[in-house]
């Protein structure tokens, strides 16, 4: 990036943060910020800051306009200091890192930049859904990271103080990494008789009993023959054992609704696991593990912008995650309605502001938040208007 | 306060704490006289670190009174401290842990018109003392006329992650668990062993801390100190002998002390605690399983011996290693001298040589 382009984009940073409120996180003063400033490459982190040392952080921010602001999940004794031994660790937030450049099936190389986004939130439900229905937390904060992903922030109090190990236990819940299969299914004593359960009270083992009461009020709405057809596409299950299961959800449907998965014999078994599979690929939520163990790292602020791509760092209400979309209710307002000169040294396609378009190299006038996007993404440089 | 036979039972609870810094005694004195406090304290620090309990010693004619049970367990955390081996605190204090644990069972088990009522601490009261009265609730049994106890509980997922241990194996893996609403179904059995858990981190906290530096701290170190060194003795200097390797344990490399201690062993004699202690570390340092060190030993000792080979190579890593030649030497357990003990200084470095010549010799054979 040269010169003028940093100086520029300083300029214009500062001029958002100085019409911007970015709300401080709890327990502000018991955290280590840090900062990427604009000079020297930007590429320089500075940090072993306390709010101490920075003073007010709005006034910080107006002043400084750094290119990338972070503060840490963890609450310490002193947050300034040098050394993590010294910091004196307290407690952390759980965080949890969805980036879209790690998901599975996309190719940061042949996906474009608002699919991977998509993708990004299709994880982030996924993952919001396990945090609420399963785990209760209650004091989560959803954020697009201004990059190429999400973030979630959980502050509730039972949490704060897990060291690593469990975090980890977490996130391997979260992914369904080691998941034991078999053992959803417990055979349990009834009296004298043991029958043969699907685990209904929680877990993995609930998620996917959910999913074979769809699949059999499903099956119990069909013909025969499709309900059969629908049975038989399972591997391992032919035509005898798709009439016995069928046989047994119909004279019995009350017995699947409690788990239990004895009365239609093996081939039932066969359906759970598939269905059990099933369920994991789909409701596990690919987060990145080293940011959610890590109880000492660095997050970005949200409400601060991102330098990589002039996009705010956008803290999402629950409801709002289903129609948001980055590109264009993460540019910034401020940026908005005026027309810069920039070169465009990158030229190719765009998505940008609910538009999709092709930009074309040289100098020309475009809206300044296209021109903070484009030059934060390194595609343009500016020029004197 | 006064002290309850429930604080003598459990004296790690915050009320049997307040008990002892509230009563008229002070534990330089009891050290000082050598009160029957700190014979008990350094029984309990003893069986601890040889045998995984802190339980008194059943063949004991007579029976601890409450108050100097009590008064045992602060002695005890200064002698532990004293003993200066990190692998000490850490069997001590799962050695308490154990035993509350089985307190904890036989407690909870017993009715309320149990005439040892007052001695016994029920559910809440251990949920309480740690804190965990609001994170644990029992579900509810499904026939609700049903009198027993709840078979499950739901503990909170941010306690159960805390007091578990994925050590523990697959079944105690969030992953595997019914998670459900931010609580964790665990059988009753599985909750008093996250409470057991609890019961450790609160023994350990604060072990070992520093005993001397003060006129009064250098006092009670210096009147504990032939408690303290026999103890040391005892447990022989870890980290001065690595556990030993082999693909195979042959009997014919050990060192005669051993031999000799197997020997009693097998012909069926109640070996002395130092000799069953030297015997287990023994086996256990040269790569035998608690299993089959129980297999060696005779039918009479097999249990003993076993349970004690189990408490000495538990996973935590912190297994003891066996006496040194001079500890041997000092229990009278050093018999039958051959060659090889003039080269080296510690029974398992015979094994190690024994055994390595005889690879040696092995290799040259096969070479021809």
């Amino acid at each position: 990036m040269d010169g003028r382009t940093r100086e520029y984009l300083e300029g214009r940073f500062g001029d958002y943060y100085r019409s911007t409120d970015v709300p401080l996180p709890p327990a502000p003063g018991e955290r280590e910020w840090g900062v990427i400033p604009w000079s020297a490459g930007g590429t320089r982190m500075h940090r072993h800051q306390s709010l101490l040392d920075l003073g007010d952080l709005s006034d910080y921010l107006a002043r400084s306009a750094p290119r990338h602001v972070y503060f840490s999940s963890a609450r310490f004794a002193d947050p300034g200091a040098a050394s993590m031994d010294d910091k004196d660790w307290r407690e952390a937030d759980l965080v949890f890192d969805i980036d879209a450049d790690h998901l599975p099936g996309i190719d940061p190389e042949t996906t474009g930049y608002a699919d991977m986004l998509d993708a990004g939130k299709e994880a982030l439900l996924d993952l919001l859904d396990l945090l609420e229905d399963d785990f209760d937390f209650e004091e989560m904060q959803a954020v697009f990271s201004g990059g190429r992903g999400y973030h979630v922030h959980v502050r509730d109090e039972s949490v704060r103080g897990l060291d690593s190990e469990a975090r980890r236990e977490i996130v391997d819940y979260i992914r369904a990494i080691d998941l034991d299969f078999d053992a959803l299914i417990e055979t349990r004593q009834h009296g004298t008789t043991t029958q043969r359960v699907l685990r209904t009270e929680g877990g993995w083992g609930r998620r996917t009993h959910r999913r074979l009461l769809e699949f059999v009020d499903a099956l119990l709405e069909m013909e025969e023959d499709a309900a059969l057809s629908r049975l038989k596409e399972l591997d391992g299950i032919g035509d005898g054992r798709a009439k016995t299961i069928l046989g047994a959800f119909r004279n019995n449907p009350d017995a699947v609704r409690e788990g239990n998965v004895e009365a239609g014999g093996p081939g039932v078994r066969t359906l759970v696991e598939a269905l059990a599979h099933e369920t994991v690929e789909d409701e596990t939520s690919p987060i990145d593990e080293p940011v959610t163990t890590d109880t000492k790292r660095l997050i970005r602020l949200p409400k601060s912008l991102h330098g990589g791509s002039g996009l705010v760092v956008e803290p999402l209400d629950r409801d709002e995650i289903d129609d948001f979309d980055p590109l264009s209710d993460a540019v910034p307002d401020r940026f908005r309605g005026r027309d810069i000169a920039v070169k465009v040294t990158d030229p190719g396609e765009v998505e940008f502001d609910g538009d999709s378009f092709t930009l074309d190299s040289g100098v020309q006038s475009v809206d300044e938040s296209l021109g903070v996007f484009l030059m934060t993404r390194g595609r343009a440089e500016k020029v004197t208007e | 306060m006064r002290m309850r036979p429930l604080h003598a039972r459990y004296p790690f609870f915050a009320a049997a704490r307040e008990a002892v810094e509230s009563a008229d005694v002070a534990i330089a004195t009891l050290v000082a006289e050598d009160a029957p406090a700190v014979e008990r304290g350094v029984e309990r620090v003893e069986r601890a670190l040889m045998e995984g309990t802190v339980e008194p010693d059943p063949d004991e004619a007579y029976g601890w009174d409450t108050q100097t049970e009590l008064l045992s367990y602060p002695i005890s955390r200064i002698i532990v401290s004293l003993v200066e081996t990190p692998a000490a605190v850490d069997k001590y204090a799962r050695a308490e842990a154990d035993t509350a644990y089985e307190r904890m069972l036989a407690d909870f088990d017993a009715g309320d018109d149990d005439v040892h009522g007052e001695a016994r601490a029920n559910l809440d009261d251990f949920l309480r003392e740690f804190d965990l009265d609001g994170a644990v609730r029992a579900e509810s049994n499904r026939n609700r006329n049903s009198r027993r106890a709840p078979d499950h509980y739901w503990v909170d997922v941010g306690p159960y992650l805390t007091y578990s241990d994925t050590d523990w194996g697959a079944d105690w893996r969030l992953v595997n668990r019914s998670l459900a609403d931010g609580a964790v179904r665990v059988t009753r059995e599985e909750l008093s062993e996250l409470l057991r858990e609890a019961v450790r981190r609160r023994v350990a906290e604060g072990l070992p801390f520093a005993v001397r530096g003060s006129d009064a701290g250098d006092r009670l170190a210096d009147a504990l100190k032939p408690h303290v060194e026999r103890l040391r003795n005892l447990l022989s200097d870890r980290g001065a002998v690595n556990v030993v390797y082999v693909d195979s344990v042959d009997p014919d490399h050990f060192p005669p002390c051993v031999e000799a201690l197997l020997a009693r062993a097998q012909d069926g004699e109640t070996l002395p605690n130092e000799a069953a202690f030297a015997l287990a570390a023994f086996l256990v340092g040269v790569g035998l399983e608690p299993e089959a060190v129980g297999g060696v030993v005779g039918d009479a000792n097999a249990e003993e011996l076993q349970k004690r080979a189990t408490v000495l190579a538990d996973s935590s890593g912190s297994q003891y290693a066996p006496p040194t030649c001079e500890t041997m030497q000092a229990y009278d357990l050093c018999v039958n001298r051959d060659d090889r003990c003039d080269t080296i200084k510690h029974p398992m470095k015979y094994f190690e040589t024994a055994t390595n010549d005889a690879d040696a010799t092995a290799a040259d054979e096969v070479a021809d």
